[in-house]
């Protein structure tokens, strides 16, 4: 399947942007494929399971340029590594492990973390500076892995509200290898959905996978709780928060949440790893302290 | 060498797990206080909502506290860190990480600007396919992650999934 193909078939998922997806000469001739707009009203239905496994790991790809180029990765390999161990491990827990998992700590004061479609994730420098050991991260990444796992950021992008914009993308891209004319037509979707962000429900799902899979990693399952105790504390207002606090629920409302769907179940697992040591020493070189 | 950095690698070397500072926390309710970190664990007092605690530890679910007349295990979950007072400027990230922790009552001394990650920088964002070729470089294989947890005394867990209410949901894998 081209990228326009894949293009075409996410928009008509959406219905909206049937015209603007793929009115170019290309799209037109996808068109006349499937037999004009009756055709196309009968295969949104059979778009929906187009989206395979490569073309969402392309999707991811392109979702992923955007958003390191908003931000590069930080220049420290050892913490790179370290994010891609404790990253695979979880994520071979999951439903997926066979994904192409990708993680990195980008070069962000800023509190937060990112999941693309097909395994990618990016974590802020930021974020690294306010966990405190590896059962926090792993606890993080799971709930990133959970986005994933899940599609909730694809699914978000095939509903209405994006494909005018994907559409829109598709029809100014310029002629070029077919991976150029995918990420420029998820530039603008990207932008948006990153922040915009998810549907809260789909971010207490993800939490509760975090919980799990960080839990079947053989961690300390109460991690992510206690970095969302530590996000819980900080003012609303504050700077460094502001994309996170923006895209996702309140952390206090998230604890309450998590406290009802964990109860004691997880408890048998309380003396698990935390490893502050080893998440202590793989954070050193990016530790953000003043310089005075 | 800065005091705060003198202070993080004590702390490292001590095994200290709490941030470098006495945390404080209080509770959202009137919460029981258990000699160990066990449900069935002896109560050694009771906690009224909203009262003040210093933060000694964390096992599992279960905060480790200091209280005006107990100390104790209470559940993770049924406090928040802070303080229960409003009126008390709540933490910034600043002061959490620690580059705003001079005790001078001036802002955070950030010498390089900062880096943001805002909805401005991703609006201006253009894409860079180098980075992400970059990133790619970084995947571990299946083999390298399971030594790595081994090294990390992980063993792997069969746990279900959970709704929201705490049930079990069908394990897939
Ligand atoms: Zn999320």
């Amino acid at each position: 399947m081209n990228a326009r193909l894949l293009l075409c078939a996410v928009v008509l998922v959406g219905a909206v942007g049937i015209v603007a997806g793929c009115a170019g000469p290309q799209g037109q001739a996808f068109m006349d494929n499937i037999g004009g707009v009756e055709g196309l009203m009968k295969n949104i239905k059979q778009a929906t399971g187009t989206i395979q496994e490569p073309e969402e790991i392309e999707m991811g790809e392109g979702i992923t340029e955007t958003l390191l180029g908003a931000r590069p990765m930080v220049n420290d390999p050892e913490v790179q590594r370290y994010v891609n161990f404790v990253g695979a491990w979880v994520a071979a827990q999951s439903d997926r492990p066979n994904l192409p998992w990708h993680f990195a700590v980008n070069d962000s004061d800023h509190v937060n973390a990112f999941a693309a479609p097909g395994g990618y994730i990016i974590v802020t420098k930021g974020m690294m500076n306010l966990l405190q050991n590896e059962a926090e991260l792993a606890g993080v990444l799971g709930h990133e892995i959970g986005h994933v796992v899940r599609k909730h950021h694809l699914n978000a992008i095939r509903k209405g509200a994006y494909m005018n914009l994907l559409g829109a993308g598709a029809a100014g891209a310029t002629a070029g290898s077919r991976g150029g004319e995918l990420v420029n037509a998820l530039v603008g979707p990207t932008k948006e959905l990153y922040s915009r962000g998810l549907d809260k429900d789909d971010e207490f799902d993800a939490d509760r996978i975090g919980v799990v899979l960080a839990t079947r990693a053989g961690y300390d399952p109460w991690g992510l709780a206690a970095a969302l105790q530590t996000l819980a504390k900080i003012k609303a207002d504050d700077k460094y928060m502001a994309l996170l606090f923006k895209t996702h629920p309140n952390p206090s409302d998230r604890l309450d949440k998590l406290g009802t769907a964990m109860g004691t179940t997880f408890d048998r697992f309380n003396d698990r790893p935390q490893n502050a040591d080893r998440f202590q020493r793989a954070v050193a070189k990016i530790r953000m302290v003043a310089a005075n | 060498m800065t005091r705060t950095r003198t202070w993080v690698a004590a702390c490292m070397l001590l095994g200290c797990s709490a941030a470098w500072a006495q945390e404080t926390g209080y509770t959202l309710r009137e919460t029981e206080v258990k000699a160990k970190p066990f449900l069935d664990a002896q109560s050694v007092g009771k906690l009224p909502e909203k009262a003040q605690v210093t933060i000694l530890g964390r096992q599992g679910g279960w905060s480790q506290i200091r209280a005006d007349k107990v100390e104790g295990w209470i559940r993770l979950l049924s406090m928040r860190l802070g303080s229960a007072d409003p009126a008390k400027k709540p933490t910034a990230v600043a002061t959490t990480i620690g580059f705003g922790r001079r005790g001078t009552g001036a802002g955070p001394t950030v010498t390089t600007g900062v880096r943001g990650f805002s909805e401005e920088d991703l609006k201006e964002a253009k894409p860079n396919p180098e980075e992400v070729k970059k990133m790619e470089t970084f995947t571990i294989p299946p083999a390298g992650a399971a030594q790595f947890a081994a090294a990390g005394g992980l063993t792997a867990q069969t746990v279900s999934y959970v709704d929201a209410d705490g049930k079990p949901v069908k394990v897939k894998k």
